[in-house]
């Protein structure tokens, strides 16, 4: 049998290949890539609807994901939500970037580090990584600091009807953009990918 | 499980094509990071996947 647990690692860490949006070209076929993007959506809620209505096997699944939407769905739809906001322009490229590659390999960092060292142990390889990606891709150490903070609370709390996966991309990307809005707030590099496939 | 293993590999090929293609457009910074973020968790199931073929 295929280890299940490193499965759902893996499948996590892979995540982080979504940033790959950002070098598509703005049309493909003569069509926004926004509604590709939209249609990727779709088809991981028609997976989600056959799964939860019994006529799909996915592996890696808990069990308490058995009667309630899987992670992936929340995940992706948490990077749905920031590519689109993307497009839109309410959120920045350098942003959106970062929050999804953290978000790909912090949740399975705190996990492991969960596991093996505790709840303390946890947080503290969940800032550590946060904070590694940011500073790496944003290089401003305000944004890197507070982004990291932020992104191990919102990993904390578990709710039914609303999961981890989609709350560790949308409340540090949220609130790191209104907070680069405000006059006087260090400045945010809007851009860190320019030229597309 | 055939599908299985076949998602498995479809990941990894994504995983590579996503790094070559951020390396190429000269991104090594987030090229870097896909591939030594996915490194331990893809060779864990490397590992898994060799277990379950010769079991």
């Amino acid at each position: 049998m295929i280890n299940e647990h490193i499965y759902r690692r893996f499948n996590h860490t892979v995540a982080a290949c979504f940033v790959i949006y950002f070098l598509f070209p703005q049309y493909i076929l003569g069509i926004n890539r926004g509604y590709y993007l939209f249609l990727f959506w779709v088809l991981i809620l028609a997976i989600e609807y056959l799964r939860l209505n019994k006529e799909l096997n996915v592996l890696g699944m808990r069990e308490y994901e058995k009667k309630r939407l899987a992670s992936f769905v929340w995940f992706a739809s948490g990077t749905c939500i920031i590519l689109g906001m993307y497009e839109i322009g309410a959120f920045p490229q350098s942003l959106a970037i970062a929050t999804i590659i953290m978000a790909a390999y912090t949740d399975p960092a705190i996990g492991e580090a969960n596991k093996k060292f505790g709840d303390k142990g946890g947080m503290i390889a969940g800032l550590a990584c946060s904070f590694l990606i940011f500073q790496i891709i944003l290089g401003t150490l305000f944004y890197s600091i507070l982004g990291s903070i932020i992104a191990v609370i919102a990993e904390k709390p578990k709710l039914k009807w609303f999961d981890d996966d989609l709350a560790i991309q949308i409340f540090p990307i949220t609130i790191l953009t209104i907070l680069s809005l405000i006059e006087g707030a260090p400045s945010l590099p809007q851009n860190v990918l320019e030229e597309s496939l | 499980m055939k599908i299985t293993e076949l998602y498995i590999y479809l990941l990894y090929i994504t995983v590579i094509i996503c790094t070559i293609l951020f390396f190429v457009k000269e991104h090594y910074i987030i090229a870097g990071l896909l591939l030594l973020g996915n490194s331990l968790p893809g060779y864990a199931m490397a590992i898994s996947l060799m277990e379950k073929n010769e079991n």
